[in-house]
């Protein structure tokens, strides 16, 4: 089953409160490829495509051009994807767990969880990228040692109390289940 | 090793890595052996962003003697005239870098590792040889000193019974993942919708000529143009491969070839055993680390409660959602549609 946020979470952070998440993620990207320039090496030609992420339980979405150092990330509203190679278009819980790994994103688009729209070819170089990079919230924020594990398992952990609260919230209430 | 000899080993689990990331996984979840590629056409798994570089195979290769794991590397496809440097260079960088075995199916490969790494190398055969009978893989084991045959998924478990009692060679037997019917390496579906072969080129079903396009009914996934299959709102989809598309033909719209399914013959590993199987193999060296762990996990379970004589039913409930469409079979294992 795919865990989705609640519907209140689209009206308490609309477009504009997700606006500062674009510079954010930017200097987050370039700062990881300057940490690890090997990363972005399995995109090859696909690191200047222009991919269009859309969380469907978020009232924005973004777009990412996964280019090293010179990667940017731009929150925009659902209708801003039209220069984009690439859709990919989900729950956000479960982007992120294809961020780190915890699910299969082959598995999330046969069941539908996940869609996928535009150059194919891109998706898997990006899919592929990702899977090798074994990233983790602390790469992302660019913290190591204690700090970084600390990190790890607060954000980790959050995510985990999130995806069950939002499956709980999803599951039907007895009676449903009995009909 | 002889008929009874090969029951009474330990079953081997073979399983797949697409990347770096993926061989880790697959070594921590208990694979016995893990089989990788190079990142270019001598692979038949050729993707974007997936395989492994010199260095990375290298690297590899340590992590998982480390862990008493085997690697395997496949240069699987069909060496091209005038080209066959490459494939050739590809079996002596996987010797370098301390590969157990070398999978190929070409017999230009094939003889050159017999020749040049006979002693630092196992053979094994790929299923893009198509050996299934006695005579072919006599031929390959007495002309290049192969090992291993891994079977073509087309063979029901009593014909692999008989082939196990002719042959002197192990073999390998498909257990979960992707279901090829067809003639493997002998296969030109792709060839003529994509203009690239599965058997040159490595790649079927080329993701540069797959599109999936949604609208108010539902999804189309296309391969060049071509409308491989349509899916209702919430239909578990698949990969738009032609031998799993539907077609109009005699007045009916049906999957002609093979449905939309996921090959899981975790119910058979005991039969297999007595087959005389030496290894079982998990495809899927394009799929990610959250399918190797789960999958891997499982079949590591499986077997060994069959190697602990009890058995491995429970695997379809575990891993029906990593399946392509949703669904599963036990495809040619169990007989019901040849």
């Amino acid at each position: 089953m795919e865990a989705r946020l609640p519907a209140f979470v689209r009206h308490l952070f609309p477009t504009f409160a997700g606006a500062p998440l674009g510079p954010a993620l930017t200097w987050s990207l370039r700062a990881l490829a300057r940490r690890r320039p090997g990363l972005f090496d399995r995109l090859g030609d696909f690191a200047g495509e222009r991919y269009f992420i859309d969380p469907v339980d978020l009232a924005f979405a973004f777009v990412v051009v996964p280019d090293g150092e010179r990667a940017s990330v731009r929150v925009t509203d659902k209708q801003g994807g039209g220069d984009c190679g690439v859709t990919i278009r989900g729950p956000i819980l479960s982007l992120l767990a294809l961020l780190d790994g915890s699910q299969d994103g082959d598995a999330l688009f046969f069941n539908r969880v996940i869609a996928i729209s535009g150059r194919t070819e891109a998706v898997l170089a990006l899919r592929n990228a990702i899977e090798d990079a074994e990233l983790t919230p602390a790469d992302l924020i660019g913290l190591s040692g204690t700090p970084g594990r600390l990190a790890d398992a607060g954000i980790l952990g959050g995510l985990d109390v999130a995806r069950r609260f939002a499956l709980a919230a999803a599951a039907p209430a007895p009676e449903e289940r009995r009909s | 090793m002889s008929g009874p000899a090969r029951m009474e080993a330990r079953m081997e689990l073979v399983c797949p890595a697409g990347t770096p990331a993926t061989l880790r996984a697959a070594v921590e979840a208990g694979a016995d052996a893990v089989y990788c590629g190079f990142r270019d056409e001598t692979n038949a798994r050729n993707f974007p962003g997936l395989n492994f570089s010199g260095e990375e195979l290298a690297e590899g290769v340590r992590f998982a003697h480390g862990h008493g794991t085997k690697v395997l590397v496949a240069i699987n496809t069909f060496a091209r005239v005038g080209e066959v440097d490459r494939w050739r260079k590809a079996a002596d960088t996987a010797v370098a870098c301390g590969a157990d075995a070398i999978i190929a199916g070409d017999i230009a490969v094939l003889d050159h590792v017999a020749t040049n790494h006979r002693d630092s190398v196992r053979l094994h055969l790929s299923v893009q040889a198509a050996a299934s009978t006695p005579e072919a893989i006599r031929f390959y084991a007495e002309t290049f000193g192969v090992r291993r045959v891994v079977i073509p998924r087309v063979l029901s478990v009593p014909e692999i019974t008989a082939l196990n009692k002719a042959i002197d060679v192990e073999t390998e037997a498909f257990v979960y993942g992707g279901l090829c019917v067809m003639v493997e390496g002998r296969c030109y579906l792709s060839s003529y919708a994509t203009g690239k072969s599965p058997n040159l080129n490595g790649v079927c079903s080329p993701p540069e000529a797959v599109s999936y396009d949604e609208d108010d009914k539902g999804m189309a996934a296309r391969l060049s143009g071509f409308t491989i299959d349509r899916y209702a709102p919430g239909e578990p989809t698949g990969y738009p491969t032609l031998c799993k598309g539907r077609f109009n033909a005699g007045g009916k719209t049906s999957y002609l070839f093979e449905e939309p399914v996921s090959l899981n013959a975790g119910s058979l590993i005991e039969g297999l055993k007595k087959a005389g199987v030496t290894a079982l193999k998990i495809e899927g060296r394009q799929r990610g680390k959250g399918y190797v762990s789960e999958v891997v996990r499982a079949f590591r379970r499986a077997v060994d409660a069959v190697e602990a004589g009890g058995d491995a039913v429970e695997i379809d409930r575990i891993l029906a959602g990593q399946s392509e469409g949703g669904r599963q079979t036990a495809g040619a294992y169990r007989k019901i549609w040849r």
